[in-house]
């Protein structure tokens, strides 16, 4: 949920790298999980077994059965559903937010520019995660709180980076000659600026998607996330851990799910932003 | 350049100090602990100390028949057995008790014990603005009357059988008019134990009142630690940091610990009846048919064994089944979901009806919870779970009655009184009211007995609510410890009698306090800061610094309003949390006034930053003490905490940085830049449970979370922080490393570098020399900007490892509605990041005088 974007390795040229082919693999593997568990998994994930309790990874369980004799395949391609929604829905709200926000404040400079980036800064200035926390202890745990508490902190990133952009982009040749051509600003912001930073805010879109899948986990881990019966993959970390000495593969598939599907994301926008512009990756 | 060096210079000089104070703590060894010393440990800290103003069981759990004793008490079977009085009459009938008080009796503090105390105790309770949390049990008592120094009479308005009984609680213990209004923060009472200190957020030290009346308890100190964590509970059982856990949070783990010969398991008997509470006032559930269906519904054995791993004997009334007047009743709607259709169909649901379910957070709650709502779904009912803590479900379920369903233990004993007032599952009935007024007039045991068991079959027929079972007393001793009670008549720890048939040995060492380290690095940091601003007046002028400062100055202040305004929309009444399940209305009423909650809210705002401005962080609602105090103890772990994880992630990033950029595009290079994007992506709690599984469950060299404090020796503290520091600390050595390599490949293709080489020095001295010198600076930003983040950023790695840290302590404060100590901590951690900001801004403004120009 921090803004500083970290420099991928030193892949050259504008090609796709081995790093985006595996990114959108782990990806395209993430989103398959989600559409499989809206037509399929091996166990329905509602039906408690007692007696079937506990079972270590098997041939009939994969990856073996919770406290409750549920299925924890079954849970993890359910709860890739929850972190899915939450993270894309977060990014979405930094996006339609942010960057009208960022554009605004590239486009009219001055006051509104200083006012725009200064509730930015007091955004930043607070620990996204303990913020997060207070606002569903405010609102309420649930998947929907959820999503307001870390959208909130995409909305200066993806503000900044559109502003950053376009700042950039307003002393270029051709918006000088739109401008002279008579036309608005507003316009200008939409028909010239954003069509050319799209790139840029595709590759930060990645990288708040794979911070929110993480966030996600972490509220959800503390228990302010998707409640109860909806499986999610920091809730079952939360409940495997008193169980961790006797049954470990409670607590080893649902991180794996979580550092695959984050992984992936990072980097796919590692290799996006290798594919997009060279340069970028060089220049922090 | 001048300017980032001397800030380095200054975060090096920090962090050696820090280093310095850690190497010095670790040259002192802890020491055995003394045998005669009981370290026990329980899974929620009272919020005070003071039982006659508080229903929280955890007050009751650490001084009753400790620190405080009534006139009577609850003996370990159960039984009302003499304390301060030695003897009573009652009159015939039952509405004259005379008292004969014990003699030579003295508070720990000298004060002495007679009538005119009981007096005052008494009247005190029963007062109108009293806070007692039991105040309606008192309302029978019309006078108390001081007959002599050694005799008191109670004069009653009516008989009440049970007033004996509840003079043996809690709530009804004899407190010195002197020191009664202290009690919260400073118990004093007549018990064998005296308070002697609190360490919030960990434990609470009694030590032995060599001046008690009684015989002398044979242990010389008791030691009360709070563990909720049922992980960190089982650990440090496991490590052998706590003698006894007498309720201990996690049956999952009981099994293993039978197999210990170290422990001894005793499952003993609570009188918590363990509930699906029935919003009775509210359709459906006003309907006789649909609570009939819904225990019917009801699978218990499947909740024992899911929720509770088989502990936990099955009831079907509000009774507990060691009690001689038990009736067995959980034969009256067995087991059956085609019933429950039925009745359900009868009662005009035909397909059933959707519901709410509100969970407290215990996990004996949250679990049944879950095999409640798959179970009802199989008759219909579809149920909505709701998390809630506690506060909140005090505030909805308790209070205001905005509820469908609950689970919850109702740990009070002989509470069947509650089915004939005004409580939040909403049942009325004439008859039973009538049953209850014949019991609390009957004298005689047979007829008592006949109308409890009375009393519980009405209950279960009209299946008020649905009953689960009775909560055990999940014991684990150590297995040398004899003396502690197996079972629990009252929520009470009696640590009295308790000793170990082992030989002691030496007693432990003391160990300097924590506080000295931060009045050490407090100047130092200060001083650091004061040379930088000076040096950035210097070299930028007044207009740029001045600026920043304002706009430093601005945006700390609207992160106050922000913090204030959100706190205040917060649902959950702080004053109702302190006062706990069983408060009276007026009781938190009192309260509220007493914290000051009822002042406007720009009042307050402007009271809380005027306070700021003086340092004052004001007094935590929860513990009483000033918030100030808190935080210094908190800082004393999360502070060495987030150096040694900046420490660590800084020497694990270095070497992999200037590794990889050395061998950039080389499969050297990919591979551990490979490495630290998995670091990257895996979170921070889940690296830390591995650690756990790894190097406390498997290899067992480091404790698995608890903190045993400073003066534990140092040792024991830097052990219990590895396991954390590695976990905040290996994410951020990633991106740390990342970000290193980086800034070196930059530098490597600079004009001078490329000098360097030509001038035919080697690759080492040309890296070394040059590059990482000018390549330090963006990564050193960043290790800048992590800190503040891992002083509070380690929140979750905290509660993973249950360390008694700020980010805990915000956390816990959050949940207990303590909403001065989130104020504060929040705003001082905002400070602390926008301080670090400006610092930052600052150095980089004087590398680079083109920033100046653009911001000024």
């Amino acid at each position: 949920m921090s803004e500083t974007t970290i420099p991928g390795p030193a892949t050259r040229g504008g090609r796709a790298s081995a790093a985006l082919w595996l990114g959108a693999a782990l990806t395209g593997l993430f989103v398959a999980a989600v559409l499989l568990s809206l037509v399929w998994t091996p166990y329905p994930v509602a039906d408690l077994d007692m007696a079937g309790r506990l079972r270590a990874p098997s041939a009939a369980h994969w990856f073996g059965t919770d406290h409750f004799g549920r299925d924890v395949l079954s849970m993890i391609l359910v709860g890739a559903r929850n972190s899915l929604a939450v993270a894309v829905v977060a990014a979405g709200v930094g996006l339609l937010v942010g960057v009208p926000l960022g554009l605004l404040a590239a486009a009219k400079g001055g006051l509104t520019d200083e006012l725009v980036m200064r509730s930015n800064d007091l955004i930043f200035a607070f620990p996204s995660l303990l913020l997060a926390i207070m606002i569903t202890a405010v609102a309420g745990p649930g998947a929907i709180n959820a999503v307001i508490a870390i959208g909130v902190f995409n909305i200066p990133v993806f503000a900044r980076v559109a502003r950053g952009a376009a700042l950039s982009l307003w002393t270029r040749d051709y918006v000088l000659a739109a401008r002279v051509a008579g036309k608005g600003k507003g316009l200008i912001s939409l028909q010239h600026i954003l069509p050319n930073i799209a790139n840029l805010l595709i590759v930060q879109g990645a990288i708040q998607f794979s911070m929110g899948v993480l966030a996600e986990a972490a509220l959800s881990y503390v228990g302010l996330g998707a409640q109860p019966p909806t499986p999610s993959w920091g809730r079952m970390l939360n409940e495997a851990q008193t169980l961790i000495g006797f049954a470990p593969w409670l607590a080893i598939f649902p991180g794996v799910a979580i550092v695959l599907s984050v992984l992936g994301l990072n980097l796919l926008g590692d290799g996006l932003r290798d594919l997009f512009d060279p340069k970028l990756d060089r220049s922090r | 350049m001048g300017a980032a060096r001397s800030e380095l210079g200054n975060r090096f000089r920090t962090l050696l100090a820090g280093l310095a104070i850690l190497l010095a703590w670790l040259v002192l060894a802890s020491a055995a602990q003394a045998r005669d010393t009981l370290r026990l440990a329980m899974p929620l800290e009272p919020p005070n100390l003071d039982p006659t103003a508080g229903a929280a069981a955890a007050i009751d759990e650490v001084v009753y028949g400790n620190v405080f004793e009534g006139l009577v008490r609850i003996g370990p079977t159960g039984r009302v057995e003499p304390a301060l009085a030695e003897s009573w009459e009652v009159s015939p009938d039952g509405r004259i008790y005379v008292f004969h008080l014990r003699r030579g009796v003295r508070f720990q503090d000298g004060s002495p014990f007679d009538a005119g105390v009981v007096k005052f105790s008494l009247d005190r309770a029963r007062a109108k603005d009293s806070a007692n949390a039991q105040k309606a049990y008192f309302e029978p008592i019309e006078r108390v009357e001081v007959v002599d120094p050694l005799t008191v009479r109670l004069v009653l308005r009516h008989a009440a059988s049970s007033l004996i009984y509840v003079l043996g609680w809690g709530d009804a213990v004899m407190v010195s008019p002197k020191s009664a209004a202290d009690n919260a923060a400073h118990p004093v009472g007549t018990g064998p134990f005296r308070f002697a200190r609190w360490r919030r957020g960990d434990s609470i030290e009694l030590v032995r009142n060599p001046a008690y009346w009684g015989p002398q308890p044979r242990l010389n100190a008791v030691v009360f630690r709070f563990i909720p964590d049922p992980t960190a509970a089982y650990a440090a059982i496991k490590a052998g940091n706590i003698d006894a856990y007498p309720n201990f949070p996690a049956p999952e783990n009981l099994a293993e610990l039978r197999r210990d010969p170290r422990f001894r398991v005793v499952v003993g008997a609570t009188e918590g009846e363990t509930i699906l509470a029935l919003n009775n006032a509210k359709p459906p559930f006003d309907n006789l048919l649909v609570r009939r269906a819904l225990a019917h519904a009801i699978d218990r054995k499947a909740i024992i064994d899911g929720a509770m791993f088989g502990y936990g004997q099955p009831i079907g009334s509000h009774f507990p089944p060691q009690n001689p007047d038990y009736v067995d009743l959980t034969g009256l709607y067995p087991h059956d979901v085609a019933r429950a259709k039925a009745l359900l169909a009868q009662a005009g649901y035909p397909n059933g009806f959707a519901a709410t379910l509100k969970l407290p957070p215990p996990s004996y709650a949250r679990r049944s919870g879950e095999i409640i709502a798959a179970q009802l779904a199989q008759a219909g009912v579809r149920v909505t779970i709701e998390n809630l803590e506690w506060a909140q479900w005090l505030d909805q379920v308790l209070k205001n009655k905005n509820f469908d369903m609950t689970v919850v233990s109702h740990t009070e004993p002989m509470d069947y009184d509650i089915y004939g007032r005004d409580y939040y599952f909403g049942y009325r009935s004439a008859a039973f009211d009538a049953l209850l007024d014949r019991l609390n007039q009957a004298v005689d045991a047979p007829t008592r007995s006949l109308l409890l068991k009375a009393i519980q079959r009405k209950i279960a027929e009209d299946s008020v609510n649905v009953f689960l079972f009775e909560f055990p007393k999940l014991n684990v001793w150590d297995a040398h410890l004899r003396g502690l009670w197996r079972d629990s008549p009252v929520q009470a720890n009696v640590v009295a009698e308790a000793w170990f048939d082992e030989p002691g040995s030496t007693a432990p060492a003391e160990a300097p306090r924590v506080a000295q380290s931060s009045a050490w690095a407090a100047p130092v940091a200060l001083a650091g800061v004061a040379a930088l601003m000076l040096l950035a007046f210097v070299r930028l002028g007044a207009t740029y610094v001045g600026g920043r400062l304002l706009a430093l100055t601005l945006t700390f202040l609207a992160a106050t309003v922000v913090v204030f305004l959100l706190i205040q929309v917060t649902p959950g009444d702080p004053a109702a949390y302190m006062m706990g399940l069983n408060a009276s209305p007026e009781a938190v009423a009192a309260l509220r006034t007493q914290m000051g909650l009822d002042g406007s809210l720009p009042q307050r705002y402007f009271d809380w930053i005027a306070g700021l401005a003086r340092g004052d962080f004001g007094v935590s609602y929860t513990y009483r003490v000033p918030v100030g105090q808190l935080i210094a103890e908190r800082v004393a772990v999360s502070l060495p905490l987030a150096l040694m994880a900046l420490a660590l992630a800084v020497a694990v990033a270095f070497p992999i940085g200037v590794f990889a950029a050395r061998r950039r595009g080389r499969a050297a290079d990919t591979v551990t830049m490979g490495v630290t994007q998995v670091f990257m992506a895996m979170p921070n709690f889940w690296f830390a449970m591995l650690l756990v599984l790894v190097f406390a469950v498997g290899l067992r060299w480091l404790p698995a979370g608890g903190f045993p404090g400073w003066d534990a020796g140092a040792w024991p503290a830097l052990k219990a922080l590895v396991l954390p520091a590695l976990a905040l600390a290996l994410p951020q050595a990633a991106i740390l490393a990342r970000v290193l390599r980086s800034a070196l490949i930059d530098t490597l293709d600079e004009d001078y570098v490329r000098t360097a080489r030509a001038k035919g020095l080697t690759e080492g001295q040309v890296v070394y020399r040059h590059a990482l010198r000018n390549a330090l600076i963006p990564t050193l930003t960043i290790v800048g900007l992590q800190f503040p983040f891992l002083l509070a950023g380690a929140v979750i790695v905290e509660n993973v490892f249950f360390l008694p840290g700020l980010g805990r302590l915000v956390f816990q404060a959050i949940t207990q509605r303590d909403l001065i100590v989130v104020q504060s901590v929040v705003v001082l951690l905002v400070f602390a990041v926008v301080v670090v900001n400006f610092l930052v801004d600052l150095g980089y403004a004087a590398i680079d005088p083109r920033l100046r120009r653009r911001s000024a």
